[in-house]
């Protein structure tokens, strides 16, 4: 008997249960869409179509956290302008705690050490200028950033409005929605479609105020719809007495996780770590308060902290990607690439299979003195690259490689390619730069080097080497302005120091 | 022992990379460990591909439509 023949005399609503338990939301919709065809007031097909929308687009909420140039600049929340050290996201303690120096691992341009993870809101430390915000990447990769945090999900929502023929499912605008608070069970699937398939988070905030209202206020469930309605529409201090109210109720994992959530928005991480903690007391070992814990100290530059707290997230669940993929990176930055090998082979063996988890296979292989698997690692993270921007960045690893076993020829290929792959690529014009230094091409090097340090001011080894540079030709004025910028970036550089002491020693004697 | 001592004679490879203490060398920048995706992330970038793909096409629809008219 086939599937098809089957199915026709299965119970239509029936089936697209069935379905939508399957995952399979699109099939399911469509069959609601018929059914409705029909009977235009069945509520079961309505509510199940909604549902199956939503699932379609849904993503966690805690994860999402979009900051975009707008929220940045006009930042108006944070309590303290000039907080004081250790008490701020915006200002990590400049001297790292227990972890690798600039020196050998490098930092983004918040000033942070690059992670081993991410997501949606890894990048959001927040630029001084706004010619940084315009600069600041916003994933790891594109170098665009959104100009407000609700620029996607418009796009998102318009998109799935343009894909429907017949116009959107539900016309939002023409719902009596005092007639839907009425009934919660209904009200609470229409609400997670207005605000997660439609992103009408005023809409959303209307139809969870009357819910509530409805349920007098004696259900935490729409306290916290609530709260996220006013989290994106920015007024987090509403939003975290929502939170506080629902906490009192009931204490749920997802509550803490919403209300730290406001406490590091507001740029107030110590609330958000004794939060956490209070949740741990009663959730123990609870994995994603552990998780946000080490989150926090990895974002204040507190990386053996973070360490600490990533292993026990290992320990509840050691099929964990963050935990490993954090701890693997934080091993290979302290010289240590054999352990760090051990922890992405790891990855490897969960199925995680990527361009990101090949390359830093190949660089800890080659560092670990693996060199059989070296190459081939490389060539399978190239074959897997999506886009020019992570080939662009495999190339640039190779280069290192051929740099290692002194293939200077081949280096300045791979730095080439990466160049070619990604043109604002500032680490690959540095080093092309340095390897034509050492043929004697004075005049190219320059040139490389002034493209590399305006494309990333953040990184202090295009400033020193052109400092550098200037200083063997003699135009000591441009190697000491070079030099400043240098030991702006990166403080502790001993050969920095040396060299603006020498400098300042010739200008003395002039 | 004058006459041993004049046997060896100093070296100074000309050829290749000479390290010598003291002299600043330039520095490179360091290997980039490329942090991982989480779900989340691939989920929206995946949606958001999908939605420019149908913006994309329905423009282009579009504009064969008005070719078609005129």
């Amino acid at each position: 008997m086939s599937q098809a023949t089957m199915g026709s005399e299965m119970e239509p609503l029936f089936r697209a249960w069935s379905y939508f338990r399957r995952r399979k939301f699109q099939l399911c919709a469509d069959l609601c869409t018929q059914m409705l065809e029909k009977s235009p007031y069945d509520q079961a097909a309505w509510i199940l179509k909604a549902r199956a929308l939503t699932e379609m687009v849904y993503i966690d909420e805690i994860d999402v956290d979009q900051e975009g140039i707008a929220e940045m600049i006009l930042d108006e929340n944070a309590i303290a302008q000039v907080p004081r050290p250790g008490t701020s996201l915006k200002l990590p303690g400049t001297t790292q705690t227990g972890g690798p120096s600039q020196a050998v691992r490098p930092i983004t341009q918040a000033g942070r050490p690059i992670t081993g993870f991410l997501r949606p809101s890894t990048q959001s430390g927040r630029p001084g200028t706004m010619e940084q915000a315009i600069k600041t990447p916003r994933t790891a990769y594109t170098a665009r950033p959104v100009t407000s945090s609700s620029g996607r999900f418009v796009r998102l929502g318009t998109a799935s409005m343009l894909t429907s023929p017949d116009g959107p499912f539900i016309n939002l605008s023409r719902l009596n929605l005092t007639k839907y608070s009425q009934k919660p069970k209904l009200a609470k699937a229409l609400f997670e479609y207005i605000f997660h398939h439609e992103n009408d988070v005023k809409m959303a905030l209307d139809l969870a105020s009357l819910s509530t209202e409805h349920s007098q206020y004696k259900d935490w469930w729409w306290k916290v719809q609530i709260g996220k309605c006013y989290y994106r529409l920015g007024m987090y201090r509403e939003a975290e007495k929502q939170f506080k109210s629902a906490l009192k109720q009931q204490e749920m994992v997802d509550t803490f996780l919403y209300l730290a959530k406001v406490y590091i928005i507001l740029d107030q991480p110590v609330t958000a770590l004794n939060l956490f903690k209070q949740g741990l007391d009663k959730f123990p070992g609870e994995v994603t308060l552990l998780c946000g814990i080490a989150r926090i100290y990895e974002e204040m530059n507190n990386s053996s902290s973070a360490a600490e707290y990533y292993k026990e997230v290992l320990k509840q669940d050691n099929t964990h990607v963050e935990a490993i993929a954090c701890i693997g990176s934080n091993h290979f930055y302290s010289d240590q690439p054999e352990v760090a090998l051990r922890f992405y082979r790891r990855l490897l063996q969960m199925g995680v299979y990527n361009c990101q988890l090949f390359n830093n296979l190949g660089l800890c292989c080659f560092y670990a003195q693996q060199y059989d698997m070296t190459l081939t690692s490389f060539e399978r993270a190239l074959s897997l690259a999506e886009d020019e921007e992570e080939a662009a960045d495999v190339w640039y690893n190779l280069g290192h490689i051929a740099v290692g076993i002194g293939d200077t020829n081949l280096a300045h290929q791979c730095f080439r390619l990466a160049l070619v792959h990604n043109n604002h690529h500032a680490e690959a014009y540095n080093n092309l730069a340095v390897l034509e230094m050492r043929k004697g091409h004075i005049e190219q090097a320059r040139a490389l080097l002034q493209t590399a340090s305006s494309l990333a001011p953040h990184m202090y080894e295009p400033h020193f080497n052109f400092a550098t540079v200037s200083d063997k030709i003699g135009d000591l004025q441009r190697s000491y302005v070079a030099a400043q910028k240098s030991e702006a970036a990166f403080p502790e550089h001993v050969d920095t120091q040396h060299l603006l002491k020498q400098l300042k020693q010739h200008f003395a004697m002039l | 022992m004058a006459e041993v001592k004049s046997m060896f004679r100093e070296v100074l490879p000309k050829q290749g990379q000479l390290s010598v203490e003291d002299v600043t060398t330039m520095v490179l920048c360091k290997p980039k460990l490329l942090p991982l995706k989480s779900l989340t992330l691939e989920k929206l970038e995946k949606m958001q591909q999908a939605a420019q793909d149908t913006i994309r096409q329905q423009e282009t629809a579009e504009k064969e439509d008005q070719q078609i008219a005129h």
